[in-house]
């Protein structure tokens, strides 16, 4: 459904994008996970038509973009990081609108529009003007506009930001439902657990580049069996690397002034670790443990946590 | 096009369901007319107040009394209001105090010049304070004393015979005979020069039924065209500011990504304005015939003359868009735009009021060429000439709604990502 060969884009010196190439199949949910500024906007930009490329191609549907964006746009739908729709109009008039926009009419509107208000939970409520619905409800209805036309492929930006849990559950099963009647997805988040939960495959992209991409069983496989040790204490890089360097079977991922996160092969190296700082004189501050998963993954590719 | 017609209507159904600053646009003009015909409009409290003139007669001769009371002859007595000042001191603190609108002061020897013939002047001293009415005073002084002059340059000889008589202690019946005689032939002399007169003025007052029947200019036939335009250039902006608002909201970045182009949602923002602006032109010429009489002439024009004015307006606010990237620069720059327009163009105060090279600018105005329509039909001017405006104001419009939508399709598509 999608194909994206060697794509690159820079923005004055910065290069947002750079040498991404990647394929989804029809009816893939498909995770771009990445802290904020690592290229998951720009690429999905890229293939939504709003920007250029400086070099490589999509492919949507057998289409390229550089040619039929046209006929492209009739068969995509996109959700927003912002809640793209007018508040002085009432939901029904809302969907009606961005419905007939997409080539909708009729009964086939009308049912549609029943269709996904009742899936949401605002069936009653769809001639209130937009102002007066929560901000969950109003993420709620940010989706279901890129769904109503039952797009082949679904381009969806961090729609949960945000929401309380509840709405997030229902925007999960919106997408899978979605997803399930054969609407590629193409999901952006920086929320792990979202992506662990919702996408049958993830890329990880940091800094323009795709470190690593595949199922999340593929990508545990990345960093094996091993757990991660993430130490935080008074201590300088050179120590930490001597106390490291007296264990076998740990690989360090980061190591700077007060912080070292490594990977271990048995959480049962932690004591015999501690007992070495400590008789460096070097005082803890925090020792975390994490099991293999996409957190790890992140971490081990990246040498740092999302959230940093 | 479908789609055009599509965004038009989704953009009409949110105005209609906010209407606030559309009805503040439109009431406005109506408020202003009825303002400003309050002020301008003939009424009985505008009369002209009589003016009173202080006299300073410091001759006393027969000459100067003639003078002073040919001041109060006739239909001047209802315009001046002439009383002696008691002392010439006096005369100029009554004047700073407000008590008179000017001071004619008849010098000495006044009626002696002119019984010699030779030049004797008045002095008129003006209430400073005071605008019009020192003014209207200074020419009726004027012009008596013009006539004055001339009666003496016709009746030289006459006048020479009673000073002469005058000088007599008795005057015989015979001498008085004479002199009937003499003045009795001149004016047989310049009967036909000055009777009957050749130049006349009609008095003319108007009343109601006569300014319906000529259907000519009145104050708020000028004053609501006029501010209208002005107004309609206000709502058409409002319009435009969707252009900017929908880029921020992100509405314009999910239509872009749908089978809708770029260009089909600029036109749809141009035939939002221009039908927005035709309906509220429509409103304000039906209440304007209703609440101040405004004939607006023919009928069959009107149409035309709103319909490509309001199409020349959208253009032209078009066109300013092209100039600006962000609501905030919109905010500042189209109320100066539209104000300092509307005030070379004839909104404000009439073009005639500016000097000639200002006059010349108005005609780079959508408010002049608008104005000019109106003014046109309303004053009954040939079809043809209104015609030839109306088509202009479409092929600028026109042109200028063609260029925006080119240079704001690339505009609009820059900085959609974020």
């Amino acid at each position: 459904m999608l194909q994206i060969s060697h794509l690159s884009k820079s923005f004055d010196k910065v290069k947002a994008v750079d040498d991404i190439s990647l394929e989804v199949k029809e009816g893939e949910i498909f995770g771009f996970l990445g802290p904020n500024g690592a290229g998951k906007t720009t690429t999905i930009s890229m293939i939504a038509g709003l920007l250029t490329p400086d070099s490589g191609t999509i492919m949507i549907d057998s289409m390229d973009t550089r040619h039929s964006m046209q006929q492209i746009r009739g068969i995509m739908g996109v959700v927003p990081q912002d809640m793209a729709f007018y508040e002085e109009l009432t939901a029904r008039e809302n969907l009606r609108f961005w419905g007939r926009l997409q080539g909708l009419s009729g009964k086939e509107l009308e049912q549609r529009i029943r269709y996904y208000l009742d899936k949401i939970g605002l069936t009653g409520r769809e001639d209130e003007p937009l102002k007066k619905y929560s901000g969950g409800m109003k993420r709620r209805i940010n989706l279901i506009i890129g769904l109503l036309h039952r797009p082949k492929l679904l381009l969806l930006d961090e729609p949960t930001i945000g929401i309380d849990v509840q709405t997030k559950m229902n925007i999960l099963d919106l997408i899978r439902e979605a997803s399930g009647k054969g609407t590629t997805v193409i999901y952006t988040t920086h929320n792990l657990s979202e992506a662990e939960e919702l996408c049958d495959r993830i890329a990880i992209i940091d800094k323009g580049k795709i470190l690593a991409s595949g199922s999340l069983k593929e990508l545990i496989q990345i960093v094996g069996e091993k757990d991660i040790a993430l130490i935080q204490g008074e201590f300088s890089a050179d120590q930490a690397r001597q106390v490291v360097s007296h264990e076998k079977g740990i690989d360090i991922i980061t190591m700077k002034d007060g912080y070292l996160a490594i990977s271990l092969d048995a959480s049962k190296k932690i004591p015999g670790l501690m007992e070495s700082f400590f008789n460096m004189g070097v005082s803890m501050d925090d020792i975390s443990l994490k099991q293999p998963n996409l957190e790890s993954v992140f971490l081990k590719l990246t040498g740092r946590e999302l959230r940093e | 096009m479908k789609r055009v017609f599509l965004l038009a209507g989704k953009d009409f159904k949110r105005k209609w369901k906010n209407p606030v600053v559309l009805i503040g646009f439109l009431l406005i003009p109506l408020v202003f007319t009825f303002l400003f015909g309050l002020i301008f409009s003939s009424s009985e409290e505008t009369t002209l107040p009589a003016i009173k003139v202080l006299s300073m007669d410091n001759d006393g001769s027969l000459l100067s009394r003639f003078y002073l009371s040919a001041l109060t002859q006739g239909e001047l007595k209802d315009m001046i209001n002439l009383e002696s000042a008691s002392s010439e001191e006096k005369a100029p603190s009554l004047l700073n105090k407000g008590k008179a609108s000017a001071l004619i002061i008849i010098p000495s020897g006044f009626g002696k010049k002119i019984w010699e013939g030779s030049p004797a002047e008045l002095t008129l001293i003006k209430n400073p304070s005071e605008q019009f009415l020192p003014q209207i005073a200074e020419e009726i002084c004027d012009t008596t004393a013009l006539v004055f002059s001339a009666l003496f340059q016709i009746f030289s000889d006459e006048i020479e015979s009673i000073r002469k008589l005058s000088e007599q202690p008795d005057i015989s019946d015979q001498v008085i005979s004479e002199l009937s005689v003499m003045v009795k032939n001149r004016m047989e002399g310049i009967e036909k020069y000055v009777l009957p007169p050749l130049i006349s003025i009609k008095q003319v007052t108007r009343n109601e039924d006569q300014e319906t029947e000529e259907s000519s200019f009145s104050v708020h036939s000028y004053i609501l065209p006029a501010i209208s335009i002005m107004f309609l250039l206000f709502i058409c902006n409002v319009v435009f500011e969707d252009l900017l608002r929908e880029k921020e909201k992100g509405t314009l970045l999910r239509m872009s990504v749908s089978p809708l182009r770029m260009n089909e949602f600029i036109w749809s923002k141009i035939l939002t304005s221009a039908a927005i602006g035709i309906l509220c032109s429509l409103f304000l010429v039906g209440l304007g015939s209703v609440l101040f009489s405004i004939d607006w002439g023919r009928l069959d024009m009107l149409f035309p003359i709103i319909f490509c004015l309001n199409i020349l307006i959208s253009g032209f606010i078009a066109f300013l868009y092209t100039f600006i990237r962000t609501e905030r620069q919109a905010g500042a720059l189209m109320s100066s735009v539209i104000i300092i327009t509307a005030l070379l163009g004839g909104s404000m105060v009439p073009i005639s009021n500016f000097p000639a090279f200002v006059q010349k600018l108005a005609r780079f105005t959508v408010n002049y060429w608008g104005l000019e329509a109106f003014k046109k039909n309303i004053m009954g001017e040939p079809a043809s000439q209104i015609w030839l405006i109306v088509l202009g104001m479409l092929g600028t419009g026109i042109t200028l709604s063609v260029i925006s939508s080119f240079l704001l399709k690339n505009k609009l598509k820059k900085g959609l990502y974020r």
